[in-house]
C-alpha cells in the first residue's frame, strides 16, 4: 500500500519559490494500478518521483506498506527501491555502455542477485530476443523502452512506477509498450501507478487520479 | 545490507571501460610513462648493488680492504704484521697524482699513479692488458702500464718511454680493465700503474706527502679470524680508516648510489604523480559525463557506496595497467643507464634490470592513481537521483568543506609515505624526505595551479580584446580551450611540470659549466703546486714568480696533519656531528701565521701578540659554528703521537681565493715547527701561459706537481654533464607524462568536437581549416604550458643558484624561447595523436550516435 500525508514541495530557483505540490493526501492500496492525469505543470512527474525516494517533499510523509520514507538516507531510499520499486522513465534512460542485456542485469547485479538468465527471459517477454548484445545507440526509442519495462521488472519490485512511459513514442510503438507494461503488471500483481497524458490508457486504470496546479482535484 | 561482491564490481567498471578506451588508453600511458621510470632506476638501482656485493671481493681485489690518510706508525705497523703471522695476506696500495712527459710532447701532464705489487695484486679478479700479458710479468721497477688515454695525451704508444719524477719507465702495456677501479681514488688525470721500486724511483712520496694509501687482505679460506675480528682490529689501530669487506657492498659507492637513486626515484614520482593526476583527472572528466548513468544507477537500487566501488575498481583496473606497462617500459630505461655511466663503472646492461622494483612500482602506481581519484570518487556520493527529473533542482549538494579537506590531507599524506619508502636510507631519513617532498609537491603544484590560472585568464582576457579581425582560426582555436568540459588547465599544469623540471636542471647545469669554464674570480688562483720538497719551496717560489705571464706572486703554505681529541675537555664525538661535523673526526691539514693576513677578518677574540709563548688558535668562521667554539676554549690536539693543547684565541674569516681560506685552523707560531710537514702553494698565470710554466717547473723540480685547474675543472665539467645527462633523462619522463596527459585531455572532450566538427562541416569548413583550428588550439595549450614553466624554471634556477650554490644568474633567452616553442609543438603533436580520427569522420555517422 501506498500512503501519502499532507505532501508538499517547493523549490527555489534564486529569484523566485515555486510550489511544485500543495498539499497532496492519497491512499493506493496494494495491487491496485492507478494513473494520474493532469496538464503540464501540475506536478505529476514530481508526485511520482517522490512515491520513488527520488525527491525529499519540503513537509509531509510518504509511506510504503506503513514505512515513512520520508526521513531515510539516500542509501536507505537506494536499498529499498532495488527491493520494492521499478520505474519506467518517459526517456528511458538505460546506461548508454551498457548492452540491453547488461542494463537489465544491472539491476539484480547491485542486489546480489545475478541472474542471467531472468535477465534474458526478460527481454524475451518484451520481444527483444534478438537485441541481447545491442547498445542504445543500437536500438529504436520503442525498444530502448522495451528494455527499460524489462529492467523495470527484474527484481518482481511490487511497486511498479511509470512516468509517460510512451510519451517519446509514436502512438502504434507506445501501444505496444502500454499493453506490454499491463500484461507484465497483471502477471507479476503489483501494485502500479502510472502518469500518462492518455485518457484511454487512464480509463483502462483501476483509478484516475487528476491532478491540477500542484493538487489532486478528482481520484 | 547487500554487499556489491568485488567480482561483480569489476565485471560492471570493466563494461564501463569498454566504451571509453580512447580517453583511457591515454591515462594508462601517462601512468606508465611514471612507473617505467620509477622501476627503470630502481630496477637498475637494485641490479648494481646485487652486483656490487656479487662482484664484491673482485671489485675490492681482496676480502678486505682498509684506506688510510697516512703512513702507519710502527704500532699500525705491528698489528699488520701480527696478522700476517695470523695467515692474511696484505698488500699495499698508493694513489697518488703526479706530471708526467714524454719525448713527443714537452709539455707535462697531470696523471693519476697507482703503485702496486704486481707478485700480490690483485687478489682477485685479473689486470687485462694489452698485448695480453699477466702483470708480474709485465710490470717491474722499470716498467709502467698507462691507461689508453695516456697514449693519445702524449703522443706515445707501447714500448716509448714516459718520464715520471726525473726518471724514466718504459711504457709495458695499455690497461684494458682493471678490478678495483670503482673503489680506488677520483682519477683527475690518465692512470698509470708502477710498482712500489718503481715509485721510490721517483722520489714522489716522503714523509707528510699527499697520497692514497689502501690495504687489501685476503683472509685465509679455512681457520683464521673472521672477517668481523679482522675489521675490529684494524679499526681500533686506524681509528680514521674507511673499512669495507665484501660482505657488504663499499660505503663511498653505497652512499653515492643510496642518494642518487633516492633523487632520482623522487623524480620518477613526479613523473608518476603526474600520471596519477592524469587519471584523476580523466576520473573526474568521466564521471562528469557519467551523471545521468550514476543518477539512473541510484534510482534502480545503487548505494552511493557501491558505485563508489564500480568506479573505485576501474581507477584500480587504470592503475595496474598503467603498472605492468611501465614495468615493461622499465626495462629500457634499466638498460639506458650502463651507458651513460660507462666511463666510470662498467656493468653489463643485460642484467640491468631488477624484478622486485617493478613489482614496487606496480603497488605504488595502484595506490597513487587511487589517491589522486579520491576526489572525484568521493563526489559520487552527492549525486543525487533528482537529477534525472528536472535539471533545475538545484546544484549538487557540495562536499563538505571537512571532507574536502581530509581527502586532500589523504593525498599528501599518501604521497609521503610512498616518497618515504621510495627513499634509501634510515627510517627517520625516509620520514622526512617523504614529508618535505610532499609538502614541496603540494607548494609547487598549487602554484602551478595558480599560475596556470592567471596564464589562461590573462589570455581570455586578451582574446575578448584582440581586434576582430584576428583571422578565424585563430580566435576560435583559441576559445576553445575555454570549451565546456576542457581540462586545460590541469593539462598546462601536467605539462608545465616537466617543462619547468627539465628546463631548471638544464638552467643549472648550464650555470654550473659556465662557471667552470670562465674565468677565475680576480686575484684566484689558478695554478696549484703539490708536494714541493720543503727545503726547496723558496727556490720553486723564486722560479715561478720569473716566468711570463705570473699575474700574482706565488703562495707557499705549510701545512702538518693534526688531529683534534677533545675541546674543553669533552671528547670530540660530541661536536663532530651531522655531515658538517664528521670530517673533525679526522686528521685535519693545519699551519702557522705569525701576522694576521690583511685579507683575514676577526670576528670574535684577537689575533695573538707578536712574541706571545702560549699555544693558541684562531679557527675559521665555519669550523667555529659547526664545533661551537668560542675564545677561551681550549682544544687538545694529537699531532704525530703528539699532544698539544691550544687556547682558541679567535674566529676568524678570510676572503676565500686567498690560501690561507683553506685552513680551518691557524696555529700561533712556534707549535708547528718540528713536525713533519708538507709544502703546496699557488699561484695566478694568464692561462695561455699556464703550459709554460708547468714545464719549467717539471723541468728543475721533477717531483712538483703543477695542477692546472682548468684541467682539473675539465674533469668536474665531465662529471657535472654527465650526472646532468642522468637528471635530464629521468626528468624527461616529466615531460613525457605531461604530453600524455595532454593527449588525454583533448581525448576527452572527442564527443563535443565531434559534434563541433559536424556543425563546421555542415556550414561549409574544409578539413584544412578545421584542422587549422585544431592546431592552434594545441599550439596554445603548449605555449601557456611552456611559458608558465620556463618563468618558474627561472625563478627555481634563480633561487637554486643564489642560495645553494652563490652563482649569479643571467636569463638564458635562447633556452627559455626554445623551451616554449619546443613545449607547443610537443602539445601540437600530443593533440592530434588524441583527435586525428575526428576529422575523417563523416556527419551523418556522428548524429546517429546522439
Amino acid at each position: 500500500m501506498i500512503q501519502v500525508r499532507a505532501l508538499t514541495k517547493s523549490i527555489d530557483t534564486g529569484t523566485h519559490r515555486v510550489d511544485i505540490l500543495k498539499g497532496i493526501d492519497l491512499e493506493i492500496p496494494k495491487g491496485q494500478f492507478a494513473a494520474i492525469m493532469g496538464p503540464s505543470g501540475s506536478g505529476k512527474s514530481t508526485l511520482l518521483g517522490l512515491l520513488a525516494g527520488l525527491d525529499s517533499p519540503t513537509t509531509g510523509q510518504v509511506l510504503l506498506d506503513g514505512e515513512d520514507i520520508t526521513h531515510l538516507t539516500e542509501d536507505e531510499m537506494a536499498t529499498l527501491r532495488g527491493r520494492k520499486i521499478g520505474f519506467v522513465f518517459q526517456s528511458y534512460h538505460l546506461i548508454p555502455t551498457l548492452t540491453a542485456e547488461e542494463n537489465v542485469l544491472l539491476p539484480m547485479e547491485l542486489a546480489g542477485r545475478s541472474d542471467l538468465g531472468r535477465a534474458r527471459e526478460l527481454l524475451d517477454r518484451v520481444g527483444l530476443k534478438d537485441r541481447f548484445d545491442h547498445h542504445p545507440v543500437q536500438l529504436s526509442g520503442g525498444e530502448q523502452q522495451r528494455v527499460a519495462l524489462a529492467r523495470a521488472f527484474a527484481l518482481k519490485p511490487p511497486i511498479l512506477l511509470a512516468d509517460e512511459p510512451t510519451g517519446n513514442l509514436d502512438s502504434a510503438t507506445g501501444g505496444v509498450v502500454l499493453d506490454l507494461l499491463r500484461a507484465m503488471n497483471r502477471e507479476q500483481g503489483a501494485t502500479m501507478v502510472l502518469v500518462t497524458h492518455e485518457k484511454a490508457l487512464a480509463d483502462s486504470a483501476d483509478r484516475c487520479i487528476v491532478m491540477h496546479d500542484g493538487l489532486v482535484v478528482s481520484q | 545490507m547487500t554487499q556489491l561482491p568485488w567480482s561483480t564490481s569489476a565485471r560492471i567498471a570493466w563494461r564501463e571501460l569498454r566504451a571509453a578506451r580512447t580517453r583511457f588508453v591515454f591515462v594508462i600511458l601517462a601512468v606508465a610513462v611514471g612507473v617505467g621510470s620509477l622501476t627503470g632506476v630502481r630496477g637498475f638501482s637494485h641490479s648494481f648493488r646485487r652486483m656490487l656485493l656479487r662482484e664484491a671481493r673482485t671489485l675490492m681485489a681482496g676480502d678486505m680492504t682498509a684506506r688510510v690518510f697516512a703512513l702507519p706508525d710502527a704500532q699500525q705497523l705491528q698489528v699488520l704484521h701480527e696478522l700476517e703471522q695470523q695467515g692474511i695476506v696484505r698488500t699495499w696500495i698508493t694513489e697518488t697524482v703526479t706530471m708526467a712527459s714524454s719525448a713527443s710532447t714537452p709539455d707535462p701532464l697531470l696523471i693519476s699513479v697507482k703503485a702496486v705489487d704486481p707478485k700480490a695484486y690483485p687478489f682477485y679478479g685479473v689486470v687485462k692488458l694489452n698485448p695480453p700479458k699477466p702483470l708480474r710479468e709485465a710490470l717491474d721497477a722499470q716498467s709502467v702500464v698507462v691507461s689508453d688515454d695516456l697514449l693519445i695525451r702524449l703522443k706515445v704508444k707501447v714500448g716509448d718511454k714516459l718520464h715520471i719524477g726525473g726518471q724514466d719507465y718504459a711504457i709495458a702495456g695499455v690497461v684494458v680493465s682493471e678490478p678495483d677501479r670503482m673503489t680506488g681514488s677520483l682519477n683527475v688525470g690518465p692512470r698509470v700503474m708502477i710498482t712500489r721500486e718503481g715509485l721510490d724511483r721517483t722520489g714522489l712520496i716522503t714523509v707528510g706527502s699527499r697520497a692514497a694509501e689502501r690495504y687489501l687482505f685476503r683472509l685465509p679460506a679455512t681457520g683464521g679470524p673472521s672477517i668481523e675480528t679482522v675489521r675490529a682490529i684494524l679499526k681500533a689501530a686506524f681509528p680514521e680508516a674507511t673499512i669495507a669487506d665484501y660482505q657488504e657492498t663499499h660505503p663511498i659507492i653505497t652512499r653515492g648510489l643510496d642518494r642518487a637513486t633516492t633523487f632520482l626515484s623522487l623524480i620518477g614520482l613526479i613523473a608518476l604523480v603526474i600520471g596519477a593526476m592524469g587519471v584523476g583527472s580523466a576520473m573526474h572528466g568521466h564521471l562528469q559525463q557519467k551523471l545521468d548513468s550514476i543518477a539512473v544507477m541510484k534510482c534502480i537500487g545503487a548505494r552511493s557506496e557501491q558505485i563508489i566501488r564500480i568506479y573505485t575498481v576501474q581507477t584500480l583496473m587504470l592503475g595496474l595497467s598503467g603498472g605492468l606497462l611501465g614495468a615493461v617500459i622499465g626495462v629500457a630505461v634499466a638498460a639506458a643507464f650502463p651507458g651513460m655511466i660507462a666511463k666510470y663503472f662498467s656493468i653489463d646492461a643485460r642484467n640491468a634490470w631488477d624484478a622486485w622494483p617493478a613489482v614496487q612500482g606496480i603497488a605504488i602506481s595502484c595506490l597513487v592513481t587511487l589517491l589522486f581519484t579520491l576526489p572525484p570518487l568521493w563526489s559520487i556520493r552527492t549525486i543525487r537521483p533528482a537529477e534525472i527529473f528536472r535539471r533545475d533542482s538545484g546544484p549538487q549538494t557540495p562536499q563538505s568543506r571537512k571532507w574536502s579537506l581530509l581527502i586532500r590531507g589523504a593525498i599528501l599524506l599518501g604521497t609521503a609515505l610512498v616518497a618515504a619508502t621510495l627513499t634509501e636510507g634510515s627510517m627517520l631519513d625516509a620520514l622526512r624526505t617523504g614529508v618535505i617532498f610532499a609538502v614541496g609537491l603540494g607548494i609547487g603544484l598549487t602554484l602551478l595551479v595558480l599560475a596556470a590560472w592567471l596564464f589562461l585568464r590573462s589570455l581570455r582576457g586578451a582574446l575578448r580584446k584582440a581586434p576582430k579581425n584576428l583571422p578565424g582560426a585563430i580566435r576560435y582555436g583559441m576559445s576553445n580551450l575555454y570549451r565546456p568540459g576542457n581540462q586545460a588547465q590541469a593539462a598546462v599544469v601536467a605539462l608545465g611540470v616537466g617543462v619547468m623540471f627539465t628546463l631548471t636542471v638544464f638552467l643549472v647545469q648550464q650555470a654550473l659549466v659556465n662557471q667552470i669554464r670562465g674565468s677565475a674570480p680576480r686575484g684566484m688562483p689558478n695554478v696549484f703546486l703539490l708536494d714541493i720538497p720543503g727545503p726547496q719551496r723558496q727556490a720553486v717560489a723564486d722560479l715561478i714568480q720569473a716566468q711570463p705571464g705570473v699575474t700574482s706572486a706565488p703562495e707557499v703554505a705549510f701545512s702538518v696533519a693534526a688531529k683534534i681529541v677533545s675541546i674543553d675537555g669533552a671528547p670530540i664525538d660530541q661536536f663532530a656531528v651531522g655531515d658538517a661535523g664528521r670530517r673533525f673526526l679526522r686528521t685535519r691539514s693545519v699551519t702557522e701565521m705569525a701576522a694576521k693576513p690583511p685579507e683575514t677578518d676577526i670576528l670574535k677574540g684577537s689575533w695573538w701578540k707578536a712574541g706571545d709563548p702560549t699555544p693558541q688558535v684562531c679557527a675559521a668562521e665555519e669550523t667555529a659554528q659547526v664545533l661551537k667554539l668560542h675564545p677561551g676554549a681550549v682544544i687538545e690536539w694529537n699531532i704525530w703521537n703528539h699532544t698539544v693543547r691550544t687556547r682558541v684565541a679567535c674566529v676568524e674569516r678570510t676572503e676565500s681565493v686567498r690560501m690561507t681560506a683553506r685552513f680551518e685552523f691557524l696555529f700561533s707560531p712556534g707549535q708547528l715547527a718540528n713536525f713533519p710537514s708538507v709544502f703546496y702553494g699557488s699561484a695566478r698565470v694568464r692561462p695561455p701561459d699556464v703550459p709554460g710554466v708547468q714545464r719549467v717547473v717539471y723541468e728543475k723540480f721533477p717531483t712538483v706537481t703543477v695542477v692546472n685547474i682548468a684541467d682539473v675543472m675539465q674533469i668536474v665539467e665531465d662529471v657535472v654533464q654527465r650526472i646532468a645527462m642522468v637528471i635530464r633523462f629521468i626528468s624527461a619522463f616529466t615531460i613525457l607524462a605531461g604530453a600524455v596527459m595532454v593527449a588525454s585531455s583533448i581525448a576527452g572532450t572527442r564527443f563535443r568536437r565531434m559534434r563541433e566538427v559536424v556543425i563546421l562541416k555542415t556550414i561549409g569548413a574544409t578539413r584544412q581549416s578545421i584542422a587549422w583550428i585544431f592546431t592552434v588550439e594545441f599550439l596554445a595549450l603548449g605555449t601557456v604550458a611552456g611559458l608558465m614553466g620556463s618563468l618558474l624554471a627561472a625563478a627555481f634556477t634563480a633561487l637554486i643558484l643564489k642560495r645553494l650554490l652563490e652563482i649569479e644568474f643571467h636569463v638564458d633567452w635562447v633556452a627559455h624561447v626554445g623551451t616554449v616553442g619546443i613545449a607547443a609543438l610537443v602539445a601540437a603533436g600530443a593533440g592530434w595523436a588524441a583527435s586525428f580520427r575526428v576529422l575523417g569522420r563523416k556527419p551523418l555517422e556522428i548524429l546517429r550516435e546522439e
